[in-house]
């Protein structure tokens, strides 16, 4: 290889190199803010409990239910779901896979995905977000569990 | 005072000469360009992981091996990616380095390629057996039974199978046939191997700038290749129309095609230049011979001579006239266009003559500005040769012939009896120096004449070469 073409080659891979640990180190720092919201959220439904009543009506179940808590390799997912007359108005995460930032990241990202899927097709039985198929997994084992009690 | 101007003939002459310095310096200029701009591309795919953030989750020793192994995954397909971009025969590539140069660096990224991929899915395996605490095998099983992973295995053993089937003790086994048949497998491989990047990573997940950019890099790979290796020949060859016109014997086993066609001279084809052949009969269609020009292309006629070298070329004397004749080319830099210094010197032996042949004819040439030595071991062997001298080009510059067997024992380009006479390349190339050596032969031959060269202190950019061997 010519003088040239390596000066040119380590120049322009470093600036590369440089830009891309610079982006890196500033969403870790989002990351950190938003993974600190998450433990808030998940510390005040510390205690989440069923507090629908399954009334044995044409219409369907009202209330919320609380899914059980789903274990993954980056943490537990747990949902719990509002439901009024058999349908599911909301989807709440009460607990994400937190194993490390890139699980928290990558669940920040996937729980609101996952909540539209959900609330559109009115079961477990969606699509998922690509690049989180441990939350994906974990997030509809937990709101299959909720569906359960609800008697959807 | 006196103004001086300049004679009129070093005006003439130094006009084309500085052209040719701007010319060379700024191809040079672009060849480092694309050298950098391959190694960012690997820089860029490491980036792509830090960017992501992925250093800050390096904790322990699994997850040290899982971000190891998804930087190599990242990298060894950016390698390949390169790689496609390499063999898609791009005219800026052909034209600034030549296919041949980048087809050795396609050749030589091909293993690299392959052990970055395997160390990708060795750590990562290892890795999540760590973090699982469960075993390697076990862990396969788990990875394969994730979506879009059954896939990726397959990408990953089509892969092995395309290297493996290319390295040369193997090659040597197959049919060139068979051999293009696997290669084209790694398409195949490169493309199912993209889901389970995009879906089980984290690196190249949805709504991120990594994934535009990567989808990107596909885009542009398999586009190159669709382009200029299917769409830009497939057009060529109906817009040209060409046939075979007849075959014309010139020596035992080698035949001079004369090929027609409509608006030949908008291929702008450059003396010295080949193009890849297809001819459309029953028995040779599936088999593409590269072929030089041996004469620039009028407008309704071209023609190309070979030599039988392999079963299909052999079969190539018995193509009968009307024969549809479909091009892949013009390629090739071993043209008068990439001249970087005054003067010119060719060597050529055998059938080596072809593409020296037109390029001579296609260079401007003023005389006593080339030299040109044609080898041969015997008279059977001096094609073309009185065609040569009689090119208008050729008009007071000299042609030297060469004939004899080389001496035994001895590792020399030239005669035993050339030897004798006590002929080097200086002497037959007094101003070497300042000349651009063009050297077209069998490839053990043509490595002789160039270590003389190298020997004599030519610089790289004025050494031209043509290979014959692939």
């Amino acid at each position: 290889m010519r003088r040239r073409a390596l000066a040119l080659s380590i120049l322009s891979s470093t600036a590369v190199l440089a830009v891309g640990w610079q982006l890196g180190m500033q969403a870790q720092t989002q990351t950190q803010t938003s993974s600190l919201s998450q433990t808030t959220d998940a510390a005040d439904s510390a205690a989440p409990a069923t507090t629908g009543t399954v009334t044995p009506t044409a219409t369907g179940a009202s209330g919320t239910f609380a899914g059980t808590a789903a274990q993954t390799r980056f943490g537990n997912v747990q949902v719990q779901i509002a439901v009024a007359d058999g349908t599911i108005t909301d989807v709440t995460a009460l607990h994400l896979t937190d194993h490390d930032q890139r699980s928290v990241s990558i669940s920040n990202r996937a729980a609101p995905v996952l909540r539209q899927q959900v609330l559109a097709a009115q079961s477990a039985n969606v699509q998922g977000v690509s690049g989180a198929t441990y939350t994906t997994d974990g997030y509809l084992t937990s709101l299959q569990s909720a569906l359960d009690q609800a008697g959807l | 005072m006196l103004l001086r101007t300049a004679p009129v003939d070093a005006i003439r002459q130094s006009v084309p000469a500085r052209e040719r310095t701007l010319r060379t310096r700024r191809r040079m200029r672009a060849a480092d360009l694309m050298i950098a701009l391959c190694w960012s591309s690997v820089a860029m795919a490491v980036a792509l992981y830090l960017a992501y953030g992925g250093v800050s989750q390096v904790t322990d020793m699994a997850s040290a091996l899982y971000a190891g192994g998804v930087v190599s995954g990242l990298v060894g397909t950016n390698l390949i990616l390169v790689m496609l971009v390499l063999a898609a025969r791009l005219p800026l590539i052909d034209r600034v380095v030549g296919q041949d140069t980048a087809m050795v660096f396609h050749r030589q990224l091909g293993k690299p390629a392959l052990y970055l991929i395997l160390t990708h899915g060795l750590l990562l395996t290892i890795g999540s057996a760590l973090a699982d605490s469960s075993n390697v095998i076990a862990e396969t099983v788990a990875l394969f039974q994730r979506p879009d992973m059954a896939l990726a295995y397959l990408g990953l053993g089509l892969l092995v199978a395309v290297v493996v089937s290319s390295v040369v003790a193997v090659r040597r086994r197959f049919p060139y046939e068979v051999w293009h048949l696997i290669h084209l497998l790694s398409y195949a491989a490169v493309l199912v191997a993209l889901p389970h990047q995009l879906s089980v990573g984290g690196v190249l997940a949805a709504d991120t700038v990594q994934r535009v950019y990567w989808i990107a890099l596909y885009v542009l790979a398999f586009g190159s290749i669709g382009l200029f290796r299917f769409v830009v020949p497939i057009v060529r060859s109906v817009r040209h129309d060409i046939r075979v016109a007849s075959v014309e014997p010139i020596a035992p086993g080698v035949v001079s095609l004369h090929l027609i066609g409509t608006g030949l001279d908008r291929l702008q084809t450059q003396g010295g230049q080949y193009a890849i052949w297809r001819f459309w009969t029953g028995s040779t269609w599936w088999h593409p011979h590269p072929i030089s020009f041996s004469k620039v292309p009028t407008a309704t006629s071209a023609r190309i001579t070979v030599r039988s070298l392999g079963n299909g070329s052999s079969a190539l004397g018995r193509v009968s006239p009307g024969t549809r004749v479909s091009i892949e080319g013009p390629y090739g830099i071993f043209t008068a266009a990439h001249r970087s210094a005054s003067k010119v010197a060719v060597v050529a032996a055998g059938i080596g003559i072809t593409p020296v042949r037109s390029l001579l004819e296609y260079a401007d040439l003023h005389p006593g500005e080339a030299t040109v030595v044609l080898r041969a071991t015997d008279l059977g062997q001096s094609y073309l040769w009185s065609e040569i001298s009689a090119l208008p080009s050729m008009r007071g510059n000299a042609v030297f012939a060469v004939m004899g067997p080389r001496p035994a024992g001895l590792a020399t380009w030239l005669s035993a009896e050339a030897l004798g006479r006590g002929v080097t390349i200086q002497s037959v190339f007094p101003d070497l120096i300042d000349s651009d050596l063009y050297v077209c032969g069998p490839q053990s031959w043509t490595d002789l004449v160039i270590r003389d060269a190298r020997a004599v202190g030519l610089p790289e950019q004025q050494i031209h070469v043509e290979r014959f061997d692939w």
